[in-house]
């Protein structure tokens, strides 16, 4: 058993000077990033939780409520986020082969996929305030896009439809910002990601569990079987 | 005892003892100065220090609240307040005290200074998390104080639903920022407390060797860890409600006002748990080293620990029995209630048997645990009542609820808050108190708790109403809320009093050795104040945790009692710390 | 890309921790597949089997198809597959707790075992008018009435 603790040091220049060596190091990350990560499942579930509840009570108008939403764009933006978790789970093993360009090139990718999300459902939020969809006192003025469902159910759906997107899309603004910061990091070949692929892994696990959200959120929103 | 060599000096532990004598010169606070070194420190211990600071201000101010809710009360027809001030004041206290006091003082405080000492690291595992926590809490703070200053916040500190998101028309969103963002800080605590107990400690310093004070702030980071975002998305979904419309729990739309309660209360008796966990740490750590025993039952005590933070999480529907839950939910959260009493029942026998035929020292901090173990008993007690759905419908929101609170979060909680911070600030500042001050202020914590609410079960229980402050139609209670007062002002002095002599042991207190209380634990391996990487180099345990030796304490104890005759008796308040220091030299 | 000349690193320590290449692309793959068929079983009402009626039928292939899509990336693009132990048993831990949270949902279901007047749900109401006076928007509105501060103190 070795007394002195300091000897095992490795020269490695991202070991922080409390971790022992560079594998504490990267399990400590790992796993806290981990628990960060829990935290946030227990976020969204709660959401998730709200939105079972009110949907087993009011299943019909909820059902028509959802016909609103555009599935072919929903589908899309699904797409999009599968693919841009494909390329951050491709960045992270180039990070790990120290594959510079391939891990530049990835990540560009994905930021530009989370850029293409943003937009898309710019364009149908823009649709849903045009359609007075908004919860607040004007919602459900223009009662041809109720499709007949209980306007004050559907304002119960739309309040957690945007609630629970806006959430989300805040994620995906977060994610824009750190995957920028991550992108900068690689450009300036910066000794934190190239000696380290620890980093490029955190802010990938933080992406595929955004990606995790709209998965759910997606059949839950867009895809309601209808009802007897 | 080992099979290493362990050197003579070393306090017993089977540690490997530290270069210390060269090392002391230079410790965590004077090692860096100037203000900036403080606010952007990395130091878990300047951290600590800082968190300090700012839960005793927000403590000061929630007492304050307290004072004026006191106040009021002792005339049936109130004193000063107008209702709606009234209504503001209660609810300040509460904000003020649950939210950025209790939930965060011991662990911020105590959990960060001395988990990772404990442990054998030199630092958290995310020294810039923590430093981030205590920004997002003083943010978070500054917010709640916005809150409460531009024209306050009533309602209470649960923030019942439609009454916050629809009607009150006070500061709600504001708070519930603060709040929010207060719940960030506790979870990147939690985050650091897990990490670090899992991938810090020192070689040999095994699961069933950490001191209980870490199985109960690990304990306490799982509960944070879960709950917290529960409550962070419920309060953030009031606040959309309040800003933005978005009906959640709007009930003219067919939302459910109570969902907002089961999900709030999904957190908040959890956080009770986050509140008095980390307090029973403390108390472990206290009866183990003042009995000079080993702790009766160790692991028991560690998974009781475990089992209250995992059972915690299945009772939050005691809250509601009169909500409209279902009365079938509410058979079921009852049961579970009740069986959250076994595992706290089990560390109060373990630490009473600890003290069976204990060498006991009754020192100041002992003095605190002591009286810690009979208010939290009370406190659990009456738990029962409450948790039992046909007593608890006669008790529900009377005074009864808040004296049963009281009796954990400030009996219990802020008891061993007390008692912690007179056991390690030799630790934490390098300097010694006045001890016969602090004994005498034990015990006016104790007689003054006890005045203050006990009279509240008798009151609550004749049918007082808690948030009233108008009883002029039962002006019998008057009695027991002038006792309650009274006993508030004592209470106000026993918090008061630590704030002086403390002080003043900055300034004119003797030098601590390493190791004042002669206790067992790696941060009394370590000099006081510690050095800015705690440990020169990384220790390797041999031993078991508290591992006191029957004979050597037989020892100590007849030495010290030979010193004491020898001197003329020099006087309460210095003779221990005289003795200890002798001891220090010559007692190994 | 898979065959590409392998850097001098990739057979060191990390080598273990990666996917071929090949096997992420059939994830992917395997994602848009389970999408499609989500998409396609929207649109299908399923017959109901027993006491269980065809709309909890759908409702549960939907969240089934979901969870395996969510288990997939979760396994193999988070590297779930190659983590410590204690990584995993966070990730455990955390759905474990989702779920308990979910028996807030018994409430609801228990409730309607006995009947209260004033406990149904789905009872439609009359628009919106309720007791108290309504603040909306609640906040910037003055605090009280002219009761209030001229103070009502029965002394």
């Amino acid at each position: 058993m070795a007394a002195i603790a300091h000897d095992t040091h490795e020269d490695h220049g991202a070991l922080h000077h409390q971790f022992e060596n560079i594998e504490q190091q990267n399990d400590s990350y790992i796993v806290g990033m981990w628990t960060f990560l829990v935290t946030e499942v227990m976020f969204f579930g709660a959401l998730f939780l709200i939105y079972t509840l009110y949907r087993s009570m009011y299943q019909m108008d909820w059902y028509l409520a959802h016909e609103e939403l555009d599935v072919k764009l929903g589908a899309f933006n699904t797409i999009v986020l599968l693919i841009s978790s494909f390329t951050v789970a491709v960045a992270v093993r180039s990070a790990q082969r120290k594959e510079r360009g391939l891990v530049l090139a990835n990540i560009g990718i994905t930021i530009a996929c989370a850029f293409i999300f943003l937009v898309v459902k710019a364009f149908e939020y823009s649709a849903k305030f045009e359609h007075h969809l908004y919860p607040g006192p004007t919602f459900g003025s223009v009662p041809e896009h109720l499709n007949g469902a209980n306007a004050n159910y559907a304002q119960l759906f739309y309040g957690l439809y945007f609630g629970m997107t806006g959430l989300h899309a805040l994620h995906i603004i977060v994610g824009i910002i750190v995957l920028s910061a991550l992108f900068n990091l690689w450009w300036r070949k910066c000794d934190s990601v190239m000696k380290d692929y620890i980093p490029t892994e955190l802010v990938g696990l933080y992406w595929h569990f955004v990606d995790l959200v709209w998965i759910f959120l997606f059949p839950l929103m867009y895809l309601m079987p209808k009802p007897h | 005892m080992s099979a290493i060599p362990v050197d003579p000096t070393s306090a017993g532990n089977g540690v490997i003892s530290q270069p210390t004598p060269a090392a002391s010169e230079t410790n965590y606070i004077n090692e860096f100065g100037g203000l900036k070194s403080w606010l952007l420190t990395g130091d878990h211990k300047r951290i600590a220090i800082l968190y300090l600071i700012s839960v005793t201000f927000f403590f000061f101010l929630g007492s304050l609240a307290a004072a004026m809710i006191r106040w009021e009360l002792t005339a049936p027809a109130g004193v000063v307040l107008e209702s709606d001030t009234y209504n503001k004041v209660f609810s300040s206290h509460g904000v003020i005290m649950v939210f950025t006091f209790l939930v965060v003082a011991i662990p911020s405080v105590f959990g960060n200074f001395f988990l990772p000492i404990m442990i054998g690291a030199r630092d958290m595992a995310f020294p810039r998390l923590n430093l981030l926590s205590w920004y997002l809490y003083m943010a978070g703070g500054i917010l709640i104080l916005a809150g409460m200053i531009n024209g306050g916040v009533d309602g209470g500190w649960t923030f019942y639903t439609p009454y916050s998101s629809m009607y009150s028309n006070s500061n709600v969103t504001l708070v519930l920022t603060g709040v929010f963002i207060i719940g960030f800080s506790s979870i990147t605590t939690g985050i650091n407390f897990i990490v670090t107990t899992h991938k810090m400690r020192a070689p040999g310093m095994t699961w069933f060797r950490l001191p209980l004070f870490v199985w109960a702030h690990y304990a306490t980071a799982v509960v944070i860890i879960l709950g917290t975002p529960v409550v962070a998305i419920t309060l953030l979904l009031v606040v959309f409600e309040r800003a933005f419309k978005l009906p959640i729990f709007n009930p003219e739309l067919g939302g459910d006002p109570v969902l907002f309660q089961h999900l709030f209360w999904f957190y908040s008796h959890p956080a009770v748990y986050i509140m008095i966990l980390p307090a029973f740490g403390i108390i472990s750590e206290l009866i183990a080293n003042f009995a000079r025993k080993r702790v009766f039952g160790y692991h028991f005590i560690a998974f009781s620990t475990l089992a209250i933070a995992g059972l915690g999480f299945l009772v939050w529907g005691h809250h509601m029995f009169i909500s409209s839950q279902s009365m079938y939910q509410g058979i079921v959260f009852s049961l579970i209630s009740f069986l959250v009493a076994v595992p706290s029942a089990i560390k109060v026998f373990n630490w009473t048997a600890t003290l069976y035929k204990a060498n006991i020292r009754l020192q100041s901090p002992m003095l605190y645990a002591l009286g810690f173990i009979g208010l939290f008993t009370v406190g659990g007690l009456t738990g029962l009542f409450l948790g039992s759905m046909g007593t608890d419908v006669h008790l529900t929101a009377t005074y009864f609820v808040v004296a049963h609170f009281h009796y954990v979060m400030v009996g219990g909680t802020m008891t061993a808050f007390l008692g912690g911070l007179h056991y390690w600030w030799p630790k934490m500042t390098g300097r010694l108190y006045a001890e016969g001050i602090a004994k005498a202020n034990a015990i006016i914590v104790f007689l003054g708790f006890n005045l203050t609410f006990f009279p509240q079960f008798i009151v609550g229980w004749l049918g007082m109403p808690r948030r009233y402050h108008y009883y002029y139609l039962a002006p019998e209670y008057q009695v027991y809320n002038i006792m309650s007062t009274l006993g508030s002002g004592f209470l106000g002095i026993g918090f008061l009093l630590p704030a002086f002599y403390l002080s003043k042991s900055l300034v004119s207190g003797r030098k601590a050795s390493a190791n004042p209380w002669g206790a067992h634990g790696l941060e009394w391996e370590i000099p006081s104040p510690p050095p800015s990487t705690n440990f020169l180099q990384i220790p390797i345990v041999l031993d078991e945790v508290y591992d006191f030796d029957p004979v050597t304490e037989y020892e100590q104890d007849r030495a010290q009692q030979a010193i004491e005759n020898s001197h003329e008796h020099p006087g309460m308040m210095d003779s221990h710390d005289e003795t200890a220091s002798k001891l220090e030299e010559g007692g190994h | 890309m898979a065959t590409t000349p392998l850097s001098a690193n990739s057979h060191g320590d990390h080598a273990s921790h990666e996917l071929p290449f090949g096997t992420l692309v059939g994830i992917l793959l395997l994602l848009m597949v389970l999408m499609g068929l989500t998409i396609g079983a929207s649109y299908v009402t399923l017959p109901s089997v027993g006491p269980i009626p065809g709309i909890v039928i759908n409702n549960l292939v939907a969240v089934g198809i979901a969870t395996i899509k969510a288990a997939l990336v979760i396994w193999f693009f988070m590297g779930v597959k190659f983590a410590s132990a204690l990584a995993r048993i966070w990730v455990i831990a955390g759905f474990l707790v989702l779920f308990l949270m979910f028996g807030i949902l018994g409430d609801y279901g228990t409730r309607k075992f006995e009947q209260v007047n004033g406990w149904e749900t789905n009872v439609p109401h009359n628009g919106g008018e309720t007791a108290l006076p309504r603040v909306w928007p609640p906040e910037g509105k003055p605090s009280s009435t002219p009761e209030v501060e001229q103070g009502f103190r029965p002394r």
